[in-house]
């Protein structure tokens, strides 16, 4: 890998996961996040060169919902601009990369998304195919069970396997006050709960809660007068593949195993259980072993800590949640992680995905050093 | 821009109100195919893949480049879908650009299409605001204001509409891949029906299904192909807030600072003589007149007399949408990336029946939102 610009997070802003923000529209929910990201960094909206956003209009349930977003990042006078129809990881990995061809030394990265307008299962049976997977009813809980299910089959994980790792992320995210679920649970209270769809219990899954998140990137000569310790961007790479659900071999994520191994290449890394922690944007425990099987991560392992923040198990932001796996990541490596510290960690990887099983993998390599030179 | 990219495939579909001989994932795969034939490449080349479109609300289908991997050769590469209104196909393409300017990828397929016939357009266009009155009835509700007020104040008078539609039709008569190629007259134009005060039936874009693809590339990449590159010089998208007191919505600061920010890179000082054609996104003639303004090609108020003295028609001084633009062909999602390839085959010689002559320097542009998206790129047969 030739030599690359560091780029590092300087700055995140969320507002705590909710079901629903009851007397906020989607911009007036960013509007804070952004002024607050902006002045942990100590700068004021001028100095950032570039804006990108992520949102879907189809969770806000109108069309260009984006478009007022506009006027909640400070987009006068006119900003240099993008928006994507991506969770806002992959909005990162757009602003980095324009980082890298020399367009810009600063960005910020917002993701909002007013989930509580609709039904997001019914909406999330709409990103399948319309002709022969969306007729057919599916919606993301049950691609997801038709995943864990083929998963146990192969794998001999068993429903007492599940439930203990839904209850390790619930039981780390009672230590995050961010989240939406901040209650314990153990293995058997989870082993309780009724099938939402089988093998999958009401237990296992997430609750859907909405947010508004704003990062801060800057490349390096910048980074270090934003950020007391900056998190540096080590490796990163992100895949797609086939949605059809039964033309793919759902027991395995092709996608995130080859985005890992080019994410792990990119950062000088051999193995991904080289790093420190790990946060997973799983949105079931069969999703969480399926990711560790595609890293290389052995999954009854201490190290390295996996989920801290409790995972997306325990909050479920569409189109924030990636982001908010990055800016645990952040408060890791830069001591803003409080009561969730994970000691001595130097080095991380933090994932996000979208579409149904896994579908789109992104992976970065995120670290308290600069990478190259 | 770190380092030189090329545009070195352009493939696009034909062009109509309904494509009911493809599925949506057919009709991407024709302006896929042409695209990488063009370029004479296979898949396998292929980086990674940028995708754009409009609301999905146009075809029903939530973030539709979902189930488009397969159809558009993305299985196991990076890919990104973008959406920045109507200028979405011209800000796809620029996504594409940083791609290969990065130094990190060497041949990206870049894609936008609107399937419109899958849908309600006029419904999709027309959202409904938190604590507003549902006032938008379509895009030609929402613009008939700004044209009304362009109007106003530059003087414009009645008929400049009618000849800017009529020249759109005439130079679609000549692009093949055009949806409206029949000819029109200024009487057809007078006398069809009003639609939203100003704009006419026939001052009004269609609606169309349609897809195009780019296939753009490093130098050392573009020097491989078998075919003349067209060289991109400088390419830029922003966007300004809607509620700012004072805000010109008939000449946006945000296309004003993009047009400046591209000319500056490019290196164009005198734009009435270097460059030689523009595409631009006129869904509504009047909005010709307007972006000649805000494009800088002649003083405020002055750009209607531009189309009054026809200097904006094939084969006169400055070609304006030689292609036929987005009056004769509007697919909403690709139609700005159609402006992108349509400048960038002119300045590769391979435009066809609407080719300008000698043309060596393009330009390339886009809006969308309220008046609030520019994207815009400049392009030449010399690197």
């Amino acid at each position: 890998m030739s030599s690359l610009r560091n780029v590092a997070i300087v700055g995140f802003a969320q507002l705590p996961v909710v079901a629903r923000d009851l007397h906020r529209t989607s911009p007036e929910m960013l509007y804070p996040v952004v002024r607050q990201a902006l002045a942990d960094c100590g700068v004021e909206r001028d100095a950032i060169d570039f804006q990108i956003a992520g949102s879907v209009d189809y969770m806000d349930g109108r069309p260009f919902g984006f478009v007022a977003a506009l006027d909640v990042m400070g987009s006068w006078p006119p900003r240099l601009d993008l928006h994507l129809e991506m969770d806002a990881s992959f909005c990162a990995y757009y602003a980095w990369l324009r980082m890298q061809a020399g367009d810009c030394d600063t960005a910020i990265v917002v993701g909002h998304g007013k989930t509580s307008e609709g039904d997001p299962r019914r909406v999330l049976n709409l990103q399948l195919d319309p002709y022969y997977q969306a007729p057919m009813g599916l919606d993301p809980v049950s691609t997801a069970a038709l995943q864990a299910s083929a998963y146990m089959a192969r794998s001999g994980v068993s429903d007492r396997d599940l439930a203990s790792v839904a209850a390790a992320n619930r039981t780390a995210g009672a230590r995050n006050p961010e989240n939406q679920l901040h209650t314990a649970a153990t293995p058997d209270e989870l082993l309780k709960t009724p099938w939402a769809v089988e093998p999958l219990r009401s237990g296992y899954l997430p609750p859907v809660g909405e947010t508004a998140t704003c990062m801060v990137l800057a490349a390096e000569g910048k980074a270090e007068s934003m950020c007391d310790r900056p998190v540096w961007i080590q490796g990163v790479d992100h895949r797609t593949e086939l949605q059809t659900i039964g033309a793919r071999d759902l027991t395995q994520s092709a996608s995130a195993r080859l985005a890992a191994e080019q994410a792990l290449a990119m950062a000088g890394l051999q193995t991904a259980s080289e790093v420190d922690v790990v946060e997973l944007f799983a949105l079931t425990p069969a999703e969480e072993l399926i990711l560790c099987d595609a890293l290389g991560l052995d999954a009854q392992a201490a190290r390295p800590v996996r989920n801290p923040s409790g995972g997306p198990l325990c909050g479920y932001p569409i189109m924030s949640t990636g982001a908010i796996r990055m800016a645990e990541i952040f408060r890791q490596l830069s001591g803003r992680a409080g009561a969730r510290a994970v000691p001595g960690a130097r080095r991380a990887i933090a994932h996000a995905t979208q579409g149904h099983c896994l579908q789109h993998n992104i992976i970065w390599v995120l670290g308290t050093d600069r990478r190259w030179a | 821009m770190k380092r030189p990219v090329a545009v070195v495939g352009v493939g696009q579909t034909q062009h109509s109100s309904r494509r009911a001989d493809v599925n949506i994932a057919g009709l991407v795969r024709e302006a896929v195919d042409r695209a990488l034939q063009d370029a004479g490449l296979e898949h396998t080349d292929i980086d990674a893949v940028i995708i754009g479109k409009a609301p999905d609300m146009l075809e029903g289908v939530a973030q539709p480049e979902q189930f488009l991997v397969g159809a558009v050769g993305a299985h196991m590469k990076p890919m990104l879908r973008v959406h920045t209104a109507g200028s979405v196909g011209a800000s796809t393409a620029l996504a594409a650009v940083t791609h290969v300017a990065s130094g990190l990828y060497e041949r990206v397929l870049t894609i936008a299409f609107e399937k419109q016939s899958e849908g309600n357009a006029m419904w999709a266009l027309s959202p409904n605001m938190p604590f507003m009155p549902p006032l938008v009835a379509g895009a030609g509700g929402f613009f008939a204001p700004y044209c009304r007020a362009y109007i106003q104040r530059s003087g414009c008078p009645a008929h400049i509409g009618a000849l800017t539609a009529v020249n759109a039709r005439a130079n679609a008569a000549k692009n093949e891949y055009a949806h409206l190629r029949e000819p029109l007259t200024v009487e057809d134009v007078l006398e069809s029906p009003m639609l939203w005060d100003p704009i006419r039936f026939g001052e009004t874009c269609p609606s169309s299904d349609g897809a195009i693809a780019l296939v753009l590339a490093s130098e050392a990449a573009a020097r491989k192909g078998p075919r003349r590159p067209a060289w991109i010089k400088s390419g830029a998208s922003y966007a300004e807030a809607m509620w700012v007191p004072g805000r010109d919505q008939v000449s946006p600061l945000a296309g004003r600072t993009c047009a400046k920010h591209v000319y500056d890179q490019a290196g164009i000082t005198d734009l009435w003589n270097q460059i030689d054609a523009a595409e631009i996104y006129v869904p509504f003639a009047w909005f010709e007149a307007m972006w000649l303004e805000n494009l800088g090609f002649c003083a405020e108020s002055d750009g209607w007399k531009i189309i009054e003295r026809g200097e904006q028609k094939l084969g006169a001084h400055l070609p304006i949408n030689p292609s036929g633009g987005v009056l004769a062909t509007n697919p909403i999602g690709a139609s700005g990336m159609i402006r992108f390839g349509e400048a960038a085959l002119q300045v590769m010689g391979r435009a066809g029946e609407h080719q300008v002559e000698g043309a060596k320097t393009a330009l390339g542009h886009a809006y969308g939102g309220g008046a609030q998206y520019f994207a815009m790129w400049i392009v030449a047969s010399d690197q």
